[in-house]
């Protein structure tokens, strides 16, 4: 059941994932037409969908901020607008950070910080420049693909650094909630992006898509025109039961990138290993810090136990093991159940 | 009273099965033949594997990780028709075994040369000088389809003639070279009426074993299933009447097929083999070239140079039946035994998906299944012996 709907305001619209925006060229070419944000609306506000505009870095026509204010909405801004728009979520590179960017204004910040594998050394800079600053630090690592061993043990070596310094700042129980290293401590399931799932994407050509990354990848991978019922081919693949690999996996922060599993294995239900292994050095990183916190006195906020495990990549597990047809069964069956349920409430 | 070891109707005869390593070389895309169902659906006479790719490739295999502990190894040439190529086939298997004895390999004591061939130049000089060479590390089936009627059906030259006196010449020769080989029978639509006879006929002709299966592609109609079934009910019939079932084998009846799912295994073992295509590029199987697909490109998992892309294998090897089969696959009483072809998967799926399983054979596996009980249940009260006792 769709709860978000991402409109895409122009095609050099800031990215807030793993993909690479269209450069900003000009603005007759570059934003959605007023018709097709009028449609996007129109479907989001008869669906029940909430929805989070991308914003180019220039300011938009009047009548297009008129239809954005029809419906609920968050803002997700590139950092030169945060001055405008105050209450949204701002989008954020190291390279901004580290030219010495205006951020003083900044507070209880809710951040997307995308950081390319060049700028992997200076995570820990950044978001100790940025967590006093911010009440959520989403991180977004923008080239997985070109990781090898020694970017992972970069990595883990970040974590390890930004997790001593949130330990060293901490106060009472507050914490900057950090999507790869505080979420895991308090999920008890998966918490995956569900593209497809629960948010599809409209993009400046009007047309849907699974999300955004699938437009600048290719144009072409679009779900069809904006309409009641729509159509997603193989729809149950992207269903965590539906994944071999993740459906035995306990690394409840990841993400589960459908796109980046399409590009990097060709399957949107299969990771890569670079993602596997990101994903578990982070649940490594959550796991000593969520040991530390609790023999800390003045941190009294219930942590979930996360079990020490000796593997980085449990594709190796689900080559080996695979899922019993009853378990599959069980599963499948009680979520068609719900899915049943819920289908019947919103009717 | 016949015993159970004299029941040879469904015995199997790989070699090192589900021990081997088995890689494919695609020695050309060229072949003498249009068969009317082949898969091959781009065939051409330009794509040729050259020496230096081949040599590379074998490089590649002897050097890797990935193969260095591989104890048992099996090379396959495939087409188009290999033996258009059997030269240059001759110099790969040299130089594997020239290079698999200088590496000290673990495969030098365990290989074998593989071939699936038309057979039309199974005769010829050139091939029987390989032959000699490397008789006792070799594996070769020729494809015939039954009797002339059935074969010519759809194993025909580009003029439309068919092929079968230019087949059948050779098996005498091939069955005494190789007297334990079995020959693979496809079925297409046309075909259906002349299954019985064509199974008796290749019995026959001595070739005792006969590996048979329907295409996966949709070309199944409504009723197709009943005139299917009838087929093999009647040669269920002469088999036990005649007593086949004590000399030869035929994989429509097995003791296997028609119960539901215990384990949750692929049926296809994509990924696990490896395919290399004349320019050195690797694929999970042959069926995943750009000219074995329709619809879709072709899907690479690496090549010699770059080596094997792990992300692309991955899906490949968590593949499961539940996560590719539909609900009433899984739950099917009469499951096992329906088969599928993971190319042909990707080729017919609704997205560019390994994880859609084509099911277009549903019917004459049910329909098979039937026959298959009906076979099973005569034969066990002849023999007043439960021959299934396992299920």
């Amino acid at each position: 059941m769709f709860k978000y709907l991402a409109i895409i305001l122009s095609k050099s619209s800031v990215s807030y994932c793993a993909y690479e925006n269209t450069p900003f060229d000009n603005k007759t070419d570059d934003l959605i037409s007023l018709p097709h944000l009028k449609n996007a609306v129109t479907f989001a506000l008869k669906n029940n969908l909430k929805v989070n505009f991308l914003f180019p870095e220039y300011d938009l026509p009047l009548e297009y901020n008129a239809l954005i204010d029809e419906v609920e909405h968050i803002k997700i801004v590139p950092l030169q607008l945060y001055a405008t728009y105050q209450d949204s979520i701002l989008v954020i590179q190291p390279k901004n950070l580290l030219q010495n960017a205006d951020i003083k204004g900044l507070k209880d910040g809710n951040v997307i910080l995308r950081v390319s594998k060049q700028h992997l050394p200076q995570l820990h800079t950044c978001i100790s420049m940025l967590a006093p600053k911010c009440t959520r630090i989403n991180l977004v690592l923008t080239d997985i693909e070109k990781y090898r061993d020694e970017d992972l043990d970069e990595y883990a070596s970040q974590l390890a650094q930004i997790s001593l310094y949130i330990q060293d700042s901490l106060s009472g129980n507050k914490i900057p909630e950090l999507n790869f290293l505080t979420d895991r401590m308090f999920l008890a399931q998966m918490n995956n992006c569900n593209a497809g799932l629960s948010h599809l994407s409209v993009a400046p050509n009007g047309k849907l898509y699974l999300c955004p990354a699938f437009y600048y990848h290719n144009e072409d991978s679009t779900l069809g025109e904006i309409k009641n019922d729509v159509e997603i081919k193989n729809k149950q693949l992207l269903e965590l039961k539906y994944a071999p690999i993740c459906r035995i996996c306990d690394t409840y922060q990841c993400r589960r990138c459908v796109f980046l599993n399409k590009k990097l294995t060709s399957e949107i239900n299969t990771p890569s290993y670079q993602q596997c292994r990101l994903s578990h050095i982070e649940r490594e990183a959550s796991r000593l810090m969520s040991i530390a916190l609790k023999e800390s006195k003045n941190f009294t906020r219930q942590i979930e136990t996360i079990p020490e495990i000796d593997y980085l990549d449990p594709f190796e597990i689900a080559q080996k093991h695979k899922i019993e047809i009853s378990a599959f069964k069980l599963i499948n069956y009680a979520n068609t159940k719900n899915e049943n349920e819920i289908g019947g409430e919103s009717n | 009273m016949a015993e159970n070891n004299q029941v040879k109707i469904d015995r199997t005869n790989s070699w090192e099965e589900g021990k081997t390593k088995n890689v494919t070389f695609i020695v050309t895309e060229d072949c003498q033949l249009q068969c009317k169902y082949c898969y091959l659906v781009g065939k051409n006479n330009l794509n040729k594997m050259d020496f230096l790719i081949a040599k590379q490739a074998i490089d590649y295999l002897l050097e890797n990780d990935d193969f260095s502990k591989e104890t048992s190894v099996v090379l396959d040439f495939i087409g188009g028709e290999p033996l258009l190529e059997i030269e240059l086939i001759d110099k790969i298997c040299d130089y594997f075994k020239i290079q698999a004895y200088e590496k000290n390999h673990p495969c030098f004591n365990s290989y074998r040369f593989s071939f699936t061939t038309n057979g039309l130049l199974y005769s010829s000089d050139k091939v029987q000088h390989y032959i000699e060479k490397n008789l006792t590390h070799l594996s070769i089936q020729i494809t015939i389809d039954g009797t002339k009627t059935k074969h010519n059906l759809q194993r025909v030259y580009p003029n439309g003639r068919g092929s079968y006196d230019n087949v059948v010449k050779n098996i005498p020769l091939w069955i005494k070279q190789f007297p334990h080989s079995a020959t693979k029978v496809t079925i297409s639509r046309d075909d259906l009426p002349y299954i019985k006879e064509s199974v008796l006929h290749l019995w026959k002709l001595g070739v005792k074993d006969v590996n048979i299966n329907v295409v996966f592609e949709d070309v199944w109609k409504p009723g197709d299933e009943v005139m299917f079934e009838d087929q093999l009910v009647s040669l269920a019939d002469e088999i036990i009447a005649q007593k086949y079932y004590e000399d030869f084998s035929c994989s429509f009846f097995s003791k296997m097929i028609g119960h539901p799912y215990k384990e949750n295994m692929n049926w296809c073992g994509a990924g696990k083999m490896m395919a290399i295509d004349f320019q050195g590029n690797f694929y999970p199987c042959n069926r995943f070239v750009d000219f074995s697909l329709q619809h879709r490109k072709e899907l690479m998992i690496g090549n010699f140079a770059d080596g094997i892309d792990k992300n692309r294998l991955r899906p490949f090897l968590t593949l499961d039946m539940v996560t590719q089969s539909k609900p009433e696959c899984i739950d099917c009483q009469a499951a096992t035994g329906c088969a599928w072809c993971q190319g042909a998967n990707y080729d017919f799926a609704d997205t560019d998906t390994i994880f859609q399983r084509a099911t277009y054979i549903c019917a004459l596996h049910k329909a098979r299944v039937r026959a298959n009980n009906y076979f099973w249940n005569k034969l066990s009260k002849k023999l007043n012996k439960e021959l299934r006792t396992d299920f």
